[in-house]
């Protein structure tokens, strides 16, 4: 007898001759999120077996985060031979339990002298007849005991889920624009969710924000690095064009032309990594730069597609998304992300392209800040 | 982007221990380490050093009555004084002053679930506690009034001697607690002929260990202990005794330069400072004035902000405080200078200097230098 996490996916079953591909990704995935706990790692019967683990709750935990995975169960796997012995496995992990419960069984072995309906009345029997304050329940049980039949015997009562999605990685690379607020890491998890590997960007103004709104960044991209198995983060000096675009560009039309800039200098980033896309935080009409209008302004200068997977949140969902993904309280932390210094008091929300790009003019050198930038980024392998 | 350290005027958040005191706390490690408690001879070597360092403070303190309790700190030592003073007194009104540090304005409310009424007194706008309007608060059942020797924020040093005779003037019974972390060693404090029933002190900020500090008490305060167990410190603060911090702690004392030019050093700098920029503020008190502490000086220089000011000046290597912890998203303002009434604008802009005594003419010159070149840099960037 030994225990066991048993991994199992979601859509990478609905791959067709390429199913290979994914499933080794996400092998490859899942050993290196539980390789603190546990190096006995393997893919069998189209699910993936974690064996010899350190610590059980962390490597659980750990699985759990593994987009591209659907669901993870503490299982016991033993030999089917003696069937008895089996069913007291069974009881066994019933003990704490209440209430209702069923047996699933499910034979893959068609050898076996038992088969499936027999297996589960022979085992709720036997249970029941141990246990007479537990009762059956067909129909909506409060517990599942779960029997699988295979070569050897699997016995488990817990589902857990996984966060499913795609292997991160099958589904190329993409720069996030992370400002340490709370909209930018949720549309960075959704993103990588896809299987989508993650660039961070952050600008960084100096001396308007220091080093502990530096260290938050740090800390958001720790944390969607846990889902996404590593994360670059580019931290970018941007105090200069800030103050070049405060100096030269009409007030109202100052933060638009900042986010066009953050625009080019992302997708230098992004080409540089060889990302296929931007992604950002923006949600439609939160504020003055995410009006439609604007939008249209800033993607006007950007040579990729931009993402924007949480354009149609609304701030209470994709709080409750941070909260869930763990970004939340780092997000909130009260250090400075972009100077308010900068924010014009009464920013234009129904900007013209061509007016844009009429002030835009007044900053001579544009492309030279643009490469400075994109140059003494400091870059942090998280 | 961190420079090197050139000038710290950070000394009222944290002071670096004299070297003198990484020696008495190393040795007090290697050779002292045994248990002050314990009945061996060499163990009374280890109380010896607790025996003189009490004394060295109350020497500080100029009184021989009353006793020295040490614990890890001064918020230790301020909810000892506060709450192990209370909680076994009549319910009554507990009176502390708005600029209160937070250990004794949260120890103050904290009362509240014993029956006692919390009460703040007001400051003027100088930040010097409001005598007439504590007069008008003292009641009869008042059983305990907190107000601190030197604002940590502002250096506005608090008359305390008066505060003792309208105590003595209208509830004789009222104890009198002091928070004198800012002001131990730095201004005189002679408790016992200022009327001062416990004084609360710290040893990170006069150049000692972290966790480390000290409460002392008169003998009319009948304490009761927060931390139970072994019984030691009179069974008021139990816990085998911090020896290394108590021996750096005492060699902080004694060391203390207390002839000092930091009054002389601050003006300068407060100077240098009006001179190149007309449009500072000064939050507190005149620095020139009496009611000035030597080593705190409190400064806004609109508009540019607090947040700002501080980073650039960390980028040239001038660490300083800023007395307003604020940000875009929560805007929290400094309580004192709130109390003080004073406009928002300042108090986003507030920058606080801290000195030490070890600090000359040039550290001044070159703190002069890169705020006035910053603020001509920065203070074009702002809102328009």
């Amino acid at each position: 007898m030994r225990e066991l996490l048993m991994v199992r996916y979601g859509e990478i079953y609905l791959k067709g001759l390429n199913r290979p591909y994914f499933q080794n990704l996400l092998l490859a995935r899942v050993k290196s999120a539980v390789k603190a706990y546990s190096s006995n790692v393997r893919l069998h019967d189209s699910r993936i077996y974690i064996y010899d683990m350190a610590d059980k709750t962390a490597c659980l935990e750990a699985v759990q985060q593994v987009f591209g995975v659907h669901s993870v169960c503490p299982a016991v796997e033993m030999e089917k031979g003696d069937f008895e012995k089996v069913c007291e496995q069974g009881l066994q992990l019933m003990e704490g339990l209440s209430g209702s419960f069923k047996v699933i069984a499910r034979r893959a072995d068609k050898l076996y002298p038992l088969d499936s309906p027999q297996i589960g009345a022979e085992m709720g029997g036997y249970i029941l007849s141990r246990r007479p304050d537990l009762k059956v329940d067909v129909r909506k049980p409060d517990h599942e005991l779960n029997v699988e039949i295979r070569d050897l015997a699997y016995l488990y009562s817990r589902v857990y889920p996984g966060p499913g999605g795609m292997p991160v990685g099958s589904n190329g690379k993409a720069a996030l624009l992370l400002s340490g607020g709370i909209d930018s890491p949720v549309a960075g998890y959704m993103i990588a969710k896809r299987g989508v590997a993650l660039v961070g960007i952050h600008f960084y103004s100096f001396p308007y924000t220091g080093e502990r709104s530096k260290e938050k960044v740090v800390q958001l991209g720790r944390i969607l690095a846990g889902y996404c198995g590593g994360l670059k983060l580019y931290v970018v000096p941007f105090t200069d064009i800030q103050m070049r675009i405060h100096e030269s560009c009409p007030e109202d039309h100052t933060t638009l032309i900042m986010r066009r800039f953050m625009m080019r200098i992302a997708e230098k980033i992004a080409r540089k990594e060889q990302a296929q896309a931007l992604i950002t935080g923006e949600s439609i009409g939160q504020v003055a730069s995410q009006t439609m209008n604007a939008l249209a302004c800033t993607d006007a200068v950007a040579g990729m597609p931009v993402f924007r997977p949480v354009i149609g949140f609304d701030k209470i969902e994709i709080i409750s998304c941070a909260q869930k993904i763990g970004t939340y309280e780092t997000s909130s932390l009260p250090y400075e992300d972009c100077c308010t210094v900068f924010t014009p008091r009464h920013p234009v929300t129904q900007p013209k392209l061509d007016k844009v790009e009429k002030a835009e003019m007044n900053l001579a050198n544009a492309e030279a800040l643009i490469e400075t930038a994109v140059n003494d980024s400091e870059i942090i392998e998280i | 982007m961190s420079a090197q350290v050139k000038v710290y005027l950070d000394n009222s958040a944290t002071t670096r221990p004299q070297d003198s005191v990484m020696d008495a706390m190393r040795e007090a490690m290697s050779e002292r380490y045994f248990n002050p408690s314990a009945l061996y001879g060499p163990a009374l070597d280890a109380e010896k050093l607790l025996t003189g360092c009490r004394r060295d403070i109350m020497q500080a303190l100029r009184t021989a009555a009353g006793r020295v309790i040490f614990t890890s700190g001064g918020t230790e030592a301020d909810n000892l004084a506060i709450i192990g003073a209370m909680k076994r007194a009549q319910p009554g009104r507990v009176l502390y002053s708005a600029g209160e540090h937070p250990a004794v304005a949260e120890s103050c409310k904290a009362l509240s679930t014993m029956g006692h009424e919390a009460v703040e007194i007001p400051l003027r706008e100088d930040g010097v506690l409001d005598l007439s309007a504590l007069e008008a608060l003292i009641t009869d059942n008042t059983r305990l009034i907190c107000v601190m020797q030197i604002n940590n924020e502002t250096g506005a040093i608090q008359p305390l001697a008066e505060v003792a005779a309208l105590r003595d003037r209208l509830c004789p019974a009222a104890l009198f607690h002091v928070d004198g972390v800012q002001g131990f060693l730095r201004h005189a404090c002679p408790v016992s002929q200022l009327g001062i029933d416990s004084y609360a002190l710290s040893g990170h900020k006069i150049h000692g260990p972290k966790g480390i500090g000290a409460l002392w008490v008169s003998n009319r305060v009948k304490l009761q202990p927060l931390a139970h167990g072994g019984g030691q410190e009179d069974g008021l603060r139990s816990g085998t005794e911090n020896t290394p911090g108590i021996a750096g702690l005492a060699a902080a004392i004694a060391d203390y330069p207390r002839q000092n030019d930091m009054r002389r050093m601050k003006l300068m700098l407060y100077e240098r400072l009006r001179e190149s920029i007309p449009d500072m503020k000064v939050n507190g008190p005149d620095p020139a004035s009496l009611s000035a502490a030597d080593h705190i000086l409190n400064l806004s220089f609109p508009p540019v902000r607090a947040e700002t000011m501080l980073h650039a000046l960390e980028a040239i290597g001038v660490l300083v405080g800023n007395g307003s912890a604020c940000s875009s998203r929560k805007k929290k303002l400094s309580h004192v200078l709130s109390a003080m009434r004073l406009p928002a604008a300042d108090i986003e802009s507030a920058i606080r200097f801290s000195l030490n005594p070890f600090l000359g003419a040039e550290d001044m010159d070159c703190a002069a230098d890169c705020v006035i070149r910053n603020y001509d840099a920065l203070k074009h960037f702002t809102r328009r």
